[in-house]
């Protein structure tokens, strides 16, 4: 494991990229443990100040430290991201190696209504929800009810990679030792299909966190809580561009294009490391 | 040809699972939950007003038998579904009296009209080009556009859409930021109308286009460099096969087979981004109807926008699954 | 079987001794590098041989020997990390360059299927899935074949009865036939033009034994027809047995042994050709057959000296460092081996 880190390190230029991003973001997010403000609070400082010494992202309309508030942001924006990925995970594994490895008729129901999943345009149903919900939907709801809507992609991946399993020797020979479907999934098939887990993670944070950032931008999550989208909110609730409180606008901006870049490259750089047919592709270099 | 047959059959069948399974969420979100759709709905529209108690409990009645949700669960599904069927939401609040079904109708051929448009731009530049790259694996400049790719592809639709909105609205004003089109200008198809309809919606396609773009050109060129390693691609160089020809026929054409697929698994997240884009340069079709809707508390609207997506995405994808045995003959087979 | 009246944009070579392949020496290496490994994989080291006009030579070895390489290099169809690094590879019909790889794209367009044509291994994917077969021949013959539509289709149409295909078989998509089918159309793909050398890759391997045995008839009587070389290479030594007029056998990237067919199973020289031979089984024996010890090598790091020697029953000492070259023992049948030839003087 460390040594595929340390090779993908020195080798593959995105993955350094990305770890840096990602690293910066993380370390920002680790920050907000020290933020002398609390970040519900409104007005604790003179609003509308451009970046300074004093205050490094300049202050917000609403009196509050654009720097630390983003650091709760980007916080909350991650830890909603890893709540989606983790629950969907779990989601898009028992279901997709369960059809995988089953097969029959019920690979055949599990699929139809996966493909529905993946149909479905899924901002109006949120957006529903929100109508619905309104105040009452915290962002952990909100993430539950992402994650039950968004492991389908997934879901179908894993599943591929299960079917080309099902075939192989080492499963017939775990099939007659006598072991149940659950022992088989979980000992032998999980191993092989971790490496589809931690790729597809990092594309459904950035789907996850996007939406949610879409959904705050409307004002249809809990605006409250400090989130990156939620700041992009206020920002326009106030006018911002108009009157010319840029800073308040742009830091978020960047700091969550920083966050999708970086989660992007991590995915990609795993993804070619895994897949042995990228790797020949890649092999022309001559050595220098 | 029973084959093809056998196949428009199950691409038929899941349609209807997925348009019954969409609406079908559609009714659970809404009758389902302990809060009542109709005491929101009357919340936001007092909330800024002093209304006497008995024309809110009017109020009350009416929405509840204009939207169907008197009488016994099994009463209210049914009548959810005749609706539907008929096309009927009831009155929109927002826009009251005028029925929500005209609302949708009148905002509908803008969204179609920006997505059909920007969703071919989208996926035929992405996969040319990325086609390309993936070919002419030395030339620099197909490498630079990789760069730009990966570095726009993971952009929300939203940050894009302000950016341009910055830009264009801001600091180089020479495209119109809202609206569908010139405010003075009448309804008709004249050439004035029709070319304000065309500069309206540069900027709204625009933001569309660019993320778009970027995800094709990287599937693309991804896809491509495995092919090229297929031994028809070779042997079709061994038998010095002209590149032009075997770029277009032998390449290309084969990767383009799952690009298809993954058009129609992409739409609904088109259709995501548009309503942003829509409400970010108030453009009128239904994205903008929708977020407009929530914000007045319309319950008709908003059911009746999510399930005008849910079915518009469903067709859509259906149209590409009707055409996929034209580019992929080996699907009759199975 | 009458010849289509098909002419072509060239007129045809005349017949002469000149053998019709040359390669000299030729050394094909791959050089890889990845995550910090590098490896450096001696695929063809070192191999001469002639083809004759209108002979078949079939290549004989295991999978790692090398000799798919070899024949890609002879194609010119080399691509990173693929290089070649020494030695010539001439055509008669392409004369004064060292390989396809260095003459200019024109030419090699020029001499391309139709001088130049090849049967690739595993009939499975070669032809364009989403395309009628049509439009192979369309693209791979049609720049070579003057004439008309009509009178191309027909020429196509006529080449096809010989392998015993239909004409229906146009309009099909390569996934609605079958493997043999397919092949049979790949054969007839590669000699439309009716070129002067054919490269055969394995083109029986995945087949049946009974459709195998149509699928050689076919090879050997187009063959015979238009008076092509085949440059044939399979490892199954009964094939060879049947077709081939000269045989060279290859060990871990190098020539070992080379004769006339007949000669080569009669009596072969070299250790590791005695043991091919001497493997195959044969009706009426009883006696049990004993493997060889140990395993081809890895050409990223072969042997030093003979590659042959740490298997090798008669290995001396000198064999460990110095490589032997191929020598001509008997008329026509050449043999690198320090055990059969001797020690020679360097």
């Amino acid at each position: 494991m460390l040594g595929i880190l340390r090779d993908l390190l020195r080798y593959n230029a995105e993955f350094r990229i990305g770890i840096v991003l990602v690293g910066f973001v993380l370390l920002l997010s680790m920050l907000a443990s020290f933020s002398p403000y609390p970040p519900q609070d409104v007005y604790v400082v003179p609003p509308d100040v451009p970046p300074s010494l004093a205050y490094w992202f300049g202050t917000t309309s609403r009196g509050q430290d654009v720097f630390w508030q983003l650091t709760f942001a980007i916080r909350n924006t991650l830890l909603f991201g890893c709540t989606v990925a983790l629950i969907s995970r779990v989601l898009a594994l028992v279901i997709g190696l369960l059809s995988g490895y089953k097969g029959g008729w019920i690979d055949r129901v599990l699929m139809s209504i996966n493909d529905t999943f993946i149909v479905i345009p899924l901002l109006p149903i949120l957006v529903l929800f929100y109508f619905v919900m309104r105040d009452s939907m915290s962002w952990l709801m909100l993430a539950l009810i992402m994650a039950c809507l968004g492991w389908a992609y997934d879901a179908r991946l894993i599943r591929s990679v299960a079917m080309s399993l099902k075939t192989r020797e080492f499963t017939q020979s775990s099939v007659f030792s006598g072991m149940s479907t659950r022992e088989i999934l979980v000992q032998e098939h999980l191993p092989y299909v971790m490496p589809i887990v931690f790729s597809t993670t990092m594309n459904n944070m950035i789907w996850s966190i996007g939406l949610e950032v879409t959904l705050a931008v409307l004002g249809f999550t809990d605006i409250n809580t400090p989130t990156i989208g939620g700041m992009i909110y206020w920002a326009n609730q106030h006018t911002a561009m108009v009157a010319g409180v840029w800073w308040w606008i742009a830091f978020p901006t960047v700091v969550v294009i920083m966050t999708f870049i970086g989660l992007f490259l991590l995915a990609v750089s795993m993804n070619e490391y895994i897949d042995p047919r990228s790797r020949l592709s890649r092999m022309g270099r001559v050595i220098s | 040809m029973s084959g093809y047959l056998a196949y428009i059959a199950k691409r038929l069948a899941q349609f209807a699972l997925v348009v019954f399974i969409g609406i079908n969420l559609a009714y659970v979100i809404t009758h389902a939950t302990p809060i009542d759709p109709v005491e929101q709905s009357i919340s936001a529209v007092t909330s800024f007003g002093n209304t006497a108690p008995g024309a809110i409990e009017q109020m009350r009645t009416s929405l509840r038998e204009l939207y169907g949700l008197e009488g016994s669960a099994i009463q209210q599904y049914v009548v959810f579904w005749k609706r539907i069927l008929r096309a009927d939401f009831g009155p929109s609040m927002s826009a009251f009296p005028t029925p929500v079904s005209t609302l949708i109708a009148r905002a509908l051929p803008w969204t179609t009209g920006l997505l059909v448009v920007s969703t071919i731009v989208t996926w035929v530049l992405g996969n040319w080009l990325g086609g390309l790259a993936g070919y002419y694996q030395k030339s620099r400049g197909l490498k630079l556009l990789g760069v730009i790719a990966m570095g726009l592809h993971p952009i929300p639709y939203y940050i894009l859409a302000l950016l341009l909105l910055i830009v264009f609205g801001f600091l180089w004003p020479v495209l119109p930021i809202t609206g569908g089109s010139a405010m003075n200008l009448p309804q008709a198809w004249s050439w004035a109308f029709v070319t304000s309809v065309l500069k309206h919606s540069i900027l709204p396609a625009l933001s569309l286009i660019l993320i778009g773009v970027g995800s094709w050109f990287l599937g693309m060129r991804s896809l491509v460099s495995n092919v090229v390693t297929e031994d028809y691609v070779i042997y079709a160089e061994l038998a010095g096969v002209k590149s032009r020809r075997i770029l277009s026929s032998y390449v290309m054409r084969n990767a383009l087979v799952p690009q298809v697929t993954g058009l129609a698994i992409s739409l609904g997240g088109i259709f995501n981004g548009a309503v942003i884009t829509e409400k970010v340069f108030g453009y009128p079709g239904v994205g903008s109807l929708l977020v407009d809707a929530v914000y007045a508390g319309d319950y008709g609207l908003v059911l009746g926008v999510t399930t005008i997506s849910i079915l518009g995405v469903s067709i859509g994808v259906l149209a590409i699954d009707l055409l996929y045995p034209l580019l992929d003959p080996r699907v009759k087979v199975s | 079987m009458t010849a289509a009246p098909v002419s072509f944009a060239d007129a045809q070579q005349p017949n002469d001794d000149r053998p019709i392949l040359s390669v000299r020496n030729l050394r094909a290496h791959f050089r890889t590098s990845h995550f910090g490994i590098n490896r450096y994989v001696k695929a063809v080291d070192g191999i001469t041989f002639d083809v004759k006009r209108g002979e078949i030579y079939g290549l004989a070895g295991e999978s790692s020997s090398g000799k798919t390489t070899l024949i890609k290099t002879v194609a010119g169809a080399i691509k990173p990390p693929l290089e070649v690094v020494g030695g010539t590879v001439e055509f008669a019909f392409l004369p004064g360059y060292r390989g396809l790889h260095r003459a200019p794209p024109a030419e090699v367009a020029r001499i391309r299927w139709r001088h130049l044509s090849y049967i690739m291994q595993g009939s499975m994917n070669v032809l364009n899935p989403v395309r009628r077969l049509r439009r192979s021949f369309a693209d791979f013959a049609r720049p070579h074949i003057a004439g008309t539509e009509k009178e191309f289709e027909k020429a196509v149409v006529d080449h096809l009865a010989r392998v015993k295909l239909e004409a229906s078989v146009l309009a099909a998509y390569p996934h609605e036939l079958s493997g043999g089918m397919r092949q049979r159309v790949t054969i007839a793909l590669a000699t439309i033009c009716r070129p002067d050398f054919i490269i055969a890759d394995e083109p029986t391997t995945a087949l049946d034994v009974i459709v195998q045995k149509d699928v050689l008839g076919m090879i050997r009587g187009i063959q015979r027809e238009i008076g092509s070389s085949v440059l044939f290479v399979t490892h199954d030594m009964g094939v060879h047995a049947h077709l081939t007029d000269r045989l060279g056998i290859m060990y871990a990237g190098r020539l070992v042994e080379e004769a006339t067919t007949g000669e080569v199973f009669r009596t072969p020289l070299h250790p590791y050709t005695r043991h091919l031979i001497s493997s195959l089984p044969r009706i009426g024996d009883d006696v049990p057959r004993k493997g060889l010890e140990g395993a081809p090598p890895n050409l990223a790091d072969p042997p030093p000296g003979c590659r042959f020697h740490p298997r090798c029953p008669l290995a001396m000492e000198v064999c460990s460092h110095r490589v032997p070259s191929m020598i001509e023992t008997a008329p026509g049948h050449r043999v690198a081996c320090f055990a059969v030839n001797g020690d020679e003087q360097p």
